[in-house]
């Protein structure tokens, strides 16, 4: 899982069929110049701060198994705390 | 699994209802592995009490979301184990393929810095 920012919302009319009526959002991580495009799992939005998990089984179990996409947000942050 | 160094916290109101209990730390990996750090952070669930400043064994994947409380859980990093004490040779992690799963030679245990 890693931590980034929304920074912007995705629409495509030719998409694949598990991806219709999907919110896709642009996630950009916190500690590297990447975006991904992840599917909201919750309601964010941009500008919200998310936790993003990755993988098939993740998917599976929120969104479910027939959307095209293994980067799922499944939490937005309130607050977060780093030393460094 | 992986080791790393627990950095911080995240608090989150709305998260998966599955995540309502577990607790979350951000973790900067000690090793560099492709391609699940390209993102140089990953934030894990924690059931062993590590706190800020601790070296941590993480776990990714499957055996992740056992230890994190079963396989419907919807995360892919957990923290296994708070590490003691570490005995190891720096220089040979310098050699890529050093060991599974690292693919090139290890950078300096660096900070979190922004990417912007």
């Amino acid at each position: 899982m890693f931590l980034g920012r929304v920074v912007g919302r995705l629409w495509a009319t030719r998409q694949a069929a598990g991806l219709a009526g999907r919110k896709m959002l642009l996630v950009r991580p916190e500690t590297a110049a990447r975006l991904v495009v992840a599917v909201d799992g919750l309601s964010a939005g941009p500008g919200d701060r998310v936790v993003v998990a990755h993988g098939s089984r993740v998917r599976d179990l929120t969104v479910g198994p027939e959307v095209a996409d293994k980067d799922i947000v499944i939490a937005i942050v309130d607050g977060h705390e780093l030393s460094q | 699994m992986i080791l790393g160094r627990v950095i911080g916290h995240v608090w989150a109101a709305r998260r998966d209802a599955r995540l309502q209990r577990a607790k979350l730390l951000v973790v900067r990996p000690h090793a560099i592995y492709e391609p699940a750090f390209a993102t140089r952070h990953l934030v894990a669930t924690d059931d062993c009490d590590a706190g800020v400043g601790d070296d941590v064994i993480i776990c990714l994947g499957a055996p992740a979301r056992a230890s994190a409380g079963g396989n419907d859980m919807p995360v892919d990093a957990a923290v296994l184990g708070v590490v003691d004490r570490i005995e190891w040779r720096p220089e040979a992690m310098q050699e890529p393929g050093a060991a599974p799963g690292i693919k090139r030679a290890l950078g300096g245990l660096g900070g979190l810095e922004d990417a912007r």
